[in-house]
């Protein structure tokens, strides 16, 4: 099968290949460019470890191909902190205690990212129910919900 | 786990799309969000020879107001058109199945065509290769036999929409457009009730518009699922009403939902309706919940939904 | 000791924490190798058949494939944990005992490669009639899985203490059950993963892992290599639960294949394969007699208890036991028989589970809840009277040291109004109680111990080296807060050599609850000995008592003089200077009857101490669809001293789900062998939206065995959330339940069954 030429935008680089047609996001991702913190988990769409953002909407990177994301601007886990900072979700992720195995955490990450950018103050019921997108197998969600007011609220604050 | 091999080719319009499928002697397949059709491709029950994505053709993205309907682009993501500013106001059983469809994330991938020409799902298809070789191939595979149900002469798979119950409430119909020309069908008409192949679509057909008549509607939808998010339905039951008419849809349970007209709105009429409902629908031991429970909730949530309904239009 | 505490105890953000929101924390999946091989694994398509032959032929004929094996290229080494449990070919050459089980394998430059190859692997099969059931294996005639256990009854353990018959017939109340609950699945969110990289003698290894030093000597004893060439490395691990402790096919698969290619491999299974193929929990049958005096005391129990093994012992005797003991460890019984056996079936791998025993826990609390209420007594009041207290001895002879028991109980139900509500249940509503202990460690030989490196380092940093394995409870950040208190330099001065079976020493793992009491411990010890060297340099140099040097911030100093202070580093290079760099060492046992065994001696003293809890659940139950919700789950832990409160609160809101709400969904569904929901979507892990309000307590009881007073953090909860929820929906039905899960059909089923009783 002959491949297919792509570029998009990830974590503000152009990158550019040549890939298989059948090719998923998250293998691209994780094996052509060691954007190893997406996690295939289920590989399946089921759990949400693998979320990435895609023009701002949040999607499971295994469900997606590559060709499909082809002039796209992508933000993965390794893309969130700007200049030696981390992003509020990724602060407020620690300080709350959300992160125990950790195999989740980058998709969990994102799917609320993907949350605060077109929600800047979402109360705690929309936050639960946006984070029922993933699976996290560890933690009872309880500090995840929590991180992710806490990181709200810190940036409304801050303007 | 990885995808076995297909070409991919972007679709600019509709003509196009239909063209490329004619190049494929019928072996390429449309894709939308791809949110059902990725993981059946991961699990070797769908191996066509080409991808043809038809996201790119913005026809199919819009949603407008033609005549007496609201006219609905297949690729309209369920997130927007849940969010779109009629649906809640007009169609509420719709605005609650496309509430209640998989999680969040989800909802802002697959589209409203994908997710009414989804494939039927049963515990024991949606397996891997590997697994299904060792089970034996079941009706639905291409072999002579059901493994849920010995004997069965069909096919017991579940066709999980949330979205075409609400849709079928609301009277709403489709435009298809294939290799053979134009046609719009009633979106009962899309359902062959066959779990093998559930859709009457043709070789190439494409789904490019659902209609439905914009009028004012009561409504609600009632699902049956184990987690409050990500889960398919067990059982969905949706019901629309307008002046004092109304339709209950019942689905999650066999391979094509079950269509009522309600029109008798005293409590004997509703509870008739319910128990219709609970005496056609065939649940078979193919999903988490036991069948006997399944049936017994045909009734239940079908009451349910209808008196929210009812409740609603007071 | 100290009590004036720094850095214990504080709600400190885990040291790992960092790598993980980055993305950058490397799991066993994310590593690559120059040449590395894509590795994958034919698998038995049928529960019980003879193998007759195996032809890797054709597969080695497909360009691009490096190596291909089946159990013929093993030595034929059996694994067990223990001596007389060593069944498990895990490249079988006689017979594949379940679905899934691993056949053959091969190694190629690219997964679709590999895929090819193994489609063209001939297996030659001569099925066998198989058996699912436990209580059908254990049958006269049903099919034998293994020669050498009759009947399939692969472990019986038999515990006689006391005089059972005669307190039965003595008891005022005596009441019989059977419960029944379907097995789980770890479904820990990493599918697992191996990568086996072979070169000049020595074979490196990467796997989630729960204690790389029984891993590697189980790899150094199929492999026949010696011990210090099979190197298991550091690596992050994406959730355990108990089903990362053994040593995996996937380990021999990998380790052979890389062997044979000469090239490093790296085997991931798929969500499916990690279900299917790797451990799963045992289902199980407890009945479980109790007799009970007038006032609420428990005179005797009588058990038997049925756990489906699978196709091979595993940790068998352990399984078989450990509900048992956590039970026995929390309630005082003057009489008890248990006779526990574990069957053979075609299924798949079983092992321990962090929430084991459900069926036998809960069935137990809700019968207690039963005939208390019977003689008049609530389910707070009947725990109290039999709920062990410090200083008493189990029934099989485990003194208890420190014990918040009875503080829990109290916690928990005061701030749920447990008693009010229990008493006055409104429609569909209910409210229950678990209770549960936990022995931090138990008897592994020399294997139950901990020992710790620790080495200064020249600008005033430290270097632990401990063979201590997180699985993401957080054990690495424990030890390093650990040694940045005792050493007086900050978490980030503490650097972490762990888990690596050639850096490391031994460690008795994450699976037996042990890594606070006994790892911690032993890291505690290292750093005190490395602190007193410091503080004898400090107080030499400062002329100063040594009894008056404190360490703090990076700092020695008087505590009388403060202004009489060196920098910690200085005394580092001072020690340099002499020739003695501060080095030390640490080790700790807990004072355990290394004696005991699960089967031939099944008394003498379990573990160095012992946590508790108490979980109370509350449940509305909706009367037309039997679907329960929970709106408020509390949760009280005797943790002793809880080293990071958040980090233990975080235990326990996991436990809440894995346990609690895992009770009213989760559980594996068969069908002929063959697992019916190997998947995320199928397979119910609760999510956000699912997850009650929750409360959690957590009641220090300074052990004085546990480093700074720790003990275990979190298992309670996980062993006993499952009660709360399945005593509540007791509560509020009025009756007791006889299978787990609780799934709104069962309980519809509850429902009628009481309306029909009613009518
Ligand atoms: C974990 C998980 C949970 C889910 N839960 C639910 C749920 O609760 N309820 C539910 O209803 N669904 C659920 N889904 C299924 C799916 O996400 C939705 O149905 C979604 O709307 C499908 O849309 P899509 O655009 O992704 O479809 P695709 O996968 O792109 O397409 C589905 C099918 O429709 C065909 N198709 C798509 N568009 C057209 C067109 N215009 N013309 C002709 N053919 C077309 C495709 O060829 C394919 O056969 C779930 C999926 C996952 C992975």
């Amino acid at each position: 099968m002959k491949t297919i030429k792509v570029s998009f935008r990830v974590n503000d680089e152009t990158v550019a290949f040549q890939v298989k047609p059948y090719e998923t996001l998250l293998e691209t991702l994780r094996e052509r460019i060691d954007l190893i913190g997406s996690k295939e988990a289920c590989g399946m769409g089921a759990c949400g470890a693998c979320t990435v953002i895609v023009d701002g909407i949040p999607l499971r990177s295994c469900l997606v191909l590559t060709p499909e994301v082809n002039g796209a601007s992508i933000t993965t886990v390794e893309g969130l902190a700007k200049d030696g900072n981390l992003h509020p979700l990724q602060e407020a992720f620690m300080e709350k205690g959300a992160v125990q195995c950790g195999f989740c955490t980058s998709g969990m990450i994102m799917t609320a990212k993907a949350l605060l950018d077109r929600n800047k103050k979402p109360t705690q019921k929309e936050v639960i129910k946006t984070m029922s997108s993933n699976i996290c197998r560890c933690t009872g969600y309880k500090k995840i919900v929590e991180a992710v007011e806490y990181a709200a609220s810190r940036r409304t604050s801050a303007g | 786990m990885i995808l076995p091999k297909f070409d991919y080719k972007k679709a600019e319009d509709i003509a196009a799309a239909i063209a490329l499928y004619e190049r494929s002697k019928g072996r390429a397949c449309y894709l939308a969000g791809g949110t059902d059709l990725i993981p059946l491709l991961k699990l070797r029950l769908s191996e066509p020879s080409a991808m043809i994505d038809l996201k790119g053709i913005p026809q199919l993205k819009t949603i407008s107001r033609k005549g007496n309907s609201l006219v609905i682009g297949p690729n309209v993501t369920l997130f927007e058109l849940k969010n779109h500013e009629t649906v809640k106001d007009y169609f509420p059983a719709l605005y609650e199945s496309l509430d209640a469809t998989s999680c969040e994330t989800l909802q802002m991938r697959g589209t409203i065509g994908g997710n009414i020409l989804q494939n039927t799902r049963c515990l024991l298809y949606n397996k891997s290769l590997d697994w299904r070789t060792a089970r034996g191939f079941c009706y639905k595979m291409g072999g002579e036999t059901c493994n849920v149900v010995p004997n069965a002469a069909a096919c017991f798979s579940n066709y999980c929409s949330d979205n075409a119950l609400s849709l079928l409430s609301l009277s709403a119909s489709v435009k298809l457009a294939g290799p053979e020309g134009e046609r719009k069908i009633k979106l009962e008409k899309l359902f062959s009730k066959d779990g093998r192949n559930p859709f009457t679509l043709k070789p190439g057909e494409i789904l490019t518009e659902f209609h439905i008549p914009f009028k004012r509607s009561t409504g609600a939808y009632e699902k049956l699922r184990v987690r409050n998010a990500i889960d398919y339905p067990l059982l969905g039951v949706a019901v629309s009403m307008i002046g004092g008419k109304g339709k209950v849809c019942v689905g999650g349970i066999g391979p094509a939902p079950l269509v009522y007209d309600l029109k008798d709105l005293s409590g004997a009429g509703l509870k008739e309706v319910a128990q219709q409902a609970r005496q056609e629908a065939r649940p078979v031991s193919n999903t988490t919940l036991s069948a006997g429970y399944r049936k017994k909730m045909v009734n239940v949530l079908t009451q349910r939904a209808i008196k929210r309904a009812l409740k609603e239009g007071k | 000791m100290k009590d004036d505490l720094n850095i214990v105890g504080k709600r400190v953000v885990r040291s790992d924490s960092l790598a993980k929101v980055t993305g950058r924390a490397r799991y066993t999946a994310d590593l690559k190798f120059p040449n590395m091989l894509v590795a994958k694994v034919l698998r038995s398509p049928l529960p019980h058949a003879r193998i007759l032959g195996i032809d890797l032929t054709a597969a080695l004929k497909v360009p691009g494939v490096k190596a291909a094996i089946s159990g013929f290229d093993t030595y034929g080494v059996k694994w067990g944990v223990f001596r007389y449990t060593q069944d498990h070919d895990m490249l079988p050459t006689d017979k594949v005992r379940y679905i899934g089980e691993d056949v053959a394998a091969v190694a190629a430059v690219d997964e679709e490669t590999a895929l090819e190859a193994l489609s063209r692997i001939q297996v030659d099969y001569e099925p066998l009639p198989a058996v699912f059931e436990p209580n059908e294996a254990m049958q006269e005639g049903a099919p034998q899985i293994h020669d050498a256990y009759k009947n399939n009854i692969n472990v019986h353990v038999h515990i006689n203490v006391g005089d059972v018959d005669k307190a039965m017939s003595e008891a005022f109340l005596v009441r019989e059950d059977t419960f029944k609950a379907a097995g789980e699945a770890y479904a820990m969110m990493e599918p697992y993963a191996v990568v086996a990289s072979y070169a000049n003698g020595f074979l490196d290894l990467w796997m989630p892992n729960a204690g790389p030093h029984v891993r590697a000597k189980a790899l150094s004893n199929l492999l026949k290599m010696p011990l210090n060439r099979v190197r298991v490395r550091h690596i992050n691990s994406g959730g355990a639960f108990g089903g990362r402790s053994e040593v995996s096919p996937g380990d021999l698969v990998a380790s052979l294949l890389s062997i044979k290619a000469g090239r490093p491999v790296r085997l991931a299974l798929s969500r499916e394969e990690n279900a299917t193929s790797t451990r799963q929990v045992h289902d199980m049958i407890a009945t479980v007699k109790t007799g009970m005096s007038k006032d609420g005391a428990i005179m005797a129990k009588d058990y038997r208890v049925i756990y489906d093994g699978g196709a091979y012992s595993s940790t068998g005797p352990i399984a078989t036991s450990i509900p048992f003991y956590v039970y026995e460890e929390c309630y005082r019984f003057p009489n008890v028989r248990y006779n526990g056996y574990r069957v053979f079936t075609n299924k798949g791998i079983r092992g321990m589970y962090g929430c084991h025993g459900r069926a036998f826990i809960a069935g137990n609390e809700a019968q207690m809840d039963l005939m208390g209420k019977e003689l008049g007594m609530d389910p707070v009041d009947i725990r109290l009277k039999n709920g062990l207290t410090s200083g008493e001895v189990t029934a099989t002879q485990s003194k208890i040291t420190s014990c918040g028991l009875a503080e829990t109980i109290a916690t928990a139900s005061e701030r749920t109004n447990f008693k009010e509500k229990w008493t006055k249940t409104s429609k569909g509503k209910g409210i229950g109680m678990g209770c549960i202990a936990i022995m931090c460690g138990f008897p592994m030989g020399f294997r139950s111990g901990s020992s710790c490196y620790v080495k200064m380092n020249d600008d005033g940093q430290a270097t632990l080296v401990t063979g201590l394995v997180d699985n993401g409870q957080g054990n690495e950040s424990m030890v390093i807060q650990v040694a940045s208190e005792i050493l007086g330099i900050p978490m980030e001065d503490v650097n972490l050599v762990n888990a690596d079976t050639e850096a490391t020493n031994l460690d008795p793992g994450a699976y037996s609850q042990a890594a606070a009491f006994v790892g911690a411990n032993a890291v505690r010890i290292a750093c005190e000995n490395a602190r007193k060297k410091i503080v004898a340099i400090a107080a030499e140099k400062l002329g100063v008592k040594e009894a008056d040097i404190d360490l703090r911030d990076r700092m020695a100093f008087s505590r009388k003089t403060p202004g009489k202070n060196m920098r910690i580093s200085w005394v580092v290079r001072e020690a340099f200077f002499r020739g003695d760099p501060i080095v030390a060492t640490g080790t700790y046992f807990p004072s355990i009857d290394f004696e005991r065994e699960w089967v031939s001696r099944p008394w003498g003293q379990m573990a160095g101490t012992f946590s508790f809890g108490t979980s109370v659940a509350e449940v509305r139950i909706d009367g037309q669809t039997g679907k329960i919700t929970v709106p408020h789950f509390t949760a009280a832990h005797d943790c002793g001293r809880p080293i990071n409160p958040m980090a233990v609160e975080g235990q326990m809101e996991g436990s809440i789900q894995q346990a609690g709400i895992a009770t009213i969904m989760e559980e594996n569904l068969w069908n002929k062998g063959f697992l019916l929901n190997p998947d995320l979507l199928e397979y119910k892990v609760p999510l956000a939206c699912d997850m009650p309000e929750i409360e959690t307590i957590i009641v220090s009881s300074i052990d004085p065995e546990g480093p700074f007073g720790a003990k275990e953090g979190g298992l309670t909860i996980r062993m006993n959330a499952y009660s709360a929820i399945a005593c509540a929906v007791a509560n509020a039905t009025g009756t007791l339940f006889s299978e787990l899960p609780l799934t709104p059909d069962r309980v519809l089923n509850i429902l009628e069954r009481k309306k029909g009783a009613k009518k």
